[in-house]
């Protein structure tokens, strides 16, 4: 009942608070429109001409081709005589990827596969494999491509993407959470409106759940709308279609979004605790920015990093973070990933304790 | 005369940091702020903690209502220890210090409803209380209107009306009109006196005279964390409490320099 009271109360302040609300979906809305206006700038009425190598044929080459017109850009189909030749051509750049159906491949028999081979270093490349890929996910593809970039040591976009987005999320939802939360627990220390619900009844263990869990919800909100603010802004960025990120089967999604679900309270519960150790919010913010940075330079760093190992993800809120990119690197990374989220949820509860333990303590609460 | 309030030996120990150490010019790395404190108050009454800045008065009312724990003695208050019970002494106190805010973004009636439930207080008896109190201190005219937009005579009073909206016991109150305007201060006392009038005990700290001579029926005097001097206001003022107080006080620390 008390518990209930005080997740209204965070809820009410949040809700009926238009500043408040504003401020939690602004990132999004601002990151969505920099990154199209710095796309709109870097490829502002850029047309392609594509030479794609086709082998076999399917419905889904004339809808490839109607996208690719579309927007002004040219495709040139050429028959594939020598594979050797043709690979050669992708990897000198004098053309853009070779596109292979299997025979039959509309029947969507059983050996029915589709194959892609390109240059992901090029920008022509990147842009037809996910314009390509989304079309044929689109014509309701069921078998996975075969993706087969020409040149090993350049850095395939997916493996990009990979590293950044994970990256990405884990900045906005700290935003988001240093937002909501900051001010929810070091603002009501620092005015004295926390002692105010101290001198009541109520457990501390409540007080602290009572700020964690709608603070949670709420930060929630922030971390989706700056998520949905890249995803939108990411193929003007990129010059890429998401059809990239498209590629990945459903339950890559609901992985990340659990993911994403169980960092935002660890993060909420962190912040909670450093504002209940603070004097004041400008001291919070000032430790918390500390530990963003931190955790945006670890996360870089085991992003490219290769021997990091399925243990990693053993580590609260990072864990949760090298699970994404591996999921967003490809392949069903399932174990690490429920690893990450209960590591995470284990890591909010332990906070959780700490913060209640912070709320009982004299020195913390009303030391000067 | 039934016993509400009771302390026992409280004493109370605070860590001098190395920059107050520097301030203050000493070595040493503890100070004494209550210093093995007994009274006790009486129901019905209004019981004085009075004493200069520095004396203890704060600690203690902050041990009394378990916001801090003593690091020796007890507080019993309706009968519940402040170390052993101190969620059940919570529920039968109210404690108003200038130190305790209330959120600016929320309405009057908003708050009431949410420290009621913070207390436990039943919804019908809450929504009865919320009108007969609003009425009596004239609030319900503006329990929509948002904390921040309040003058600071009905900000106090909205402060006072939610220390007791479990209807407590004991209501303690921390210098209750440190730092207001006479205006302000004179809602404070009458409802102070108000409360007394509804059959409340209270426990106030001040070091102003006059509040002590005009609403206190008993009162401690508290110097460097002692109980110097206690008793009714007859007892110990003997006719002028200023007086009687820096008497006490030369007893106990010499000359005022």
């Amino acid at each position: 009942m008390k518990l209930v009271s005080l997740m209204k109360k965070e809820f009410h302040r949040f809700f009926h608070d238009p500043r408040l609300i504003v401020t939690m979906l602004l990132p999004g809305i601002l990151i969505f429109l920099l990154y199209t206006f710095i796309g709109e700038i870097s490829h502002s009425d850029e047309k392609r001409a594509f030479k794609v190598y086709l082998s076999g044929n399917s419905a889904a080459v004339g809808i490839i081709e109607q996208a690719i017109t579309e927007d002004g850009s040219e495709v040139e189909w050429l028959p594939v005589e020598d594979e050797e030749a043709a690979r050669a051509a992708v990897e000198e750049g004098e053309a853009t990827a070779i596109l292979t159906f299997t025979e039959n491949f509309d029947l969507f028999g059983e050996d029915a596969r589709a194959g892609i081979v390109y240059d992901s270093a090029s920008e022509d490349g990147v842009y037809f494999y996910s314009l390509a890929s989304s079309v044929l996910i689109g014509v309701g593809m069921r078998f996975p491509i075969d993706v087969e970039t020409v040149k090993e040591d350049a850095v395939a976009m997916t493996e990009f993407l990979s590293v950044l987005l994970p990256m990405l999320i884990v900045c906005f939802i700290f935003s988001a959470c240093m937002s909501v939360t900051l001010e929810s627990v070091a603002g009501e220390k620092e005015r004295g409106t926390l002692s105010t619900i101290l001198v009541t009844s109520a457990k501390r263990s409540d007080i602290a759940l009572g700020k964690i869990l709608p603070l949670s919800c709420i930060s929630m909100l922030g971390a989706v709308s700056s998520f949905i603010g890249v995803a939108l802004s990411m193929p003007k960025l990129m010059g890429v279609s998401l059809g990239t990120l498209g590629g990945y089967p459903v339950w890559s999604y609901f992985l990340i979004l659990l993911l994403i679900l169980s960092i935002v309270p660890g993060i909420v519960a962190l912040i909670s605790t450093v504002s209940a150790l603070s004097r004041s919010v400008k001291e919070a913010s000032a430790y918390t920015s500390v530990l963003m940075i931190l955790v945006m330079v670890v996360s870089i760093v085991t992003g490219v990093l290769p021997m990091m190992g399925d243990w990693a993800c053993a580590i609260p809120v990072l864990g949760a973070v090298i699970a994404m990119q591996k999921v967003l690197a490809g392949g069903l990374f399932l174990w690490q990933s429920f690893l990450a989220v209960g590591v995470n949820l284990l890591f909010t509860a332990l906070l959780v304790v700490i913060m209640t333990k912070l709320l009982s303590s004299e020195r913390i609460m009303f030391g000067k | 005369m039934q016993e509400i309030v009771r302390a026992e030996g409280l004493r109370k120990t605070f860590t001098l940091s190395k920059k107050q150490q520097k301030i203050e010019r000493t070595g040493e790395t503890r100070r004494v702020a209550v210093d093995g404190l007994s009274f006790s108050a009486y129901r019905g009454e209004i019981y004085g903690l009075l004493g200069p800045n520095g004396a203890g008065k704060t600690t203690t009312l902050r041990m009394l209502s378990t916001l801090i724990k003593p690091d020796a003695g007890d507080a019993f208050l309706a009968g519940h220890s402040a170390v052993k019970e101190p969620g059940k002494v919570r529920d039968v106190i109210g404690f108003m210090t200038s130190e305790l805010k209330l959120e600016g973004f929320f309405t009057p009636a908003y708050l009431f409803d949410f420290f009621g439930a913070m207390h436990g207080v039943e919804k019908d008896v809450l929504a009865a209380r919320k009108r007969d109190l609003f009425a009596r201190f004239g609030i319900d005219k503006f329990s929509e209107v948002q904390v921040k937009n309040l003058s600071t005579g009905m900000l106090q009073k909205v402060s006072l009306v939610i220390s007791i909206v479990h209807d407590p016991e004991v209501v303690i109150f921390d210098e209750p009109t440190n730092g207001l305007d006479v205006l302000t201060a004179k809602v404070v006392t009458d409802f102070l006196l108000e409360l007394k009038g509804m059959g409340k005990s209270i426990l106030l700290s001040t070091h102003i005279f006059s509040l002590v001579e005009k609403l206190c029926d008993r009162v401690g005097i508290i110097i460097d964390g002692k109980l110097a001097a206690g008793g009714t206001l007859e007892e110990v003022a003997k006719g002028d409490l200023e007086s009687a107080f820096f008497e006490i006080y030369r007893g106990a620390k010499g000359e005022i320099a």
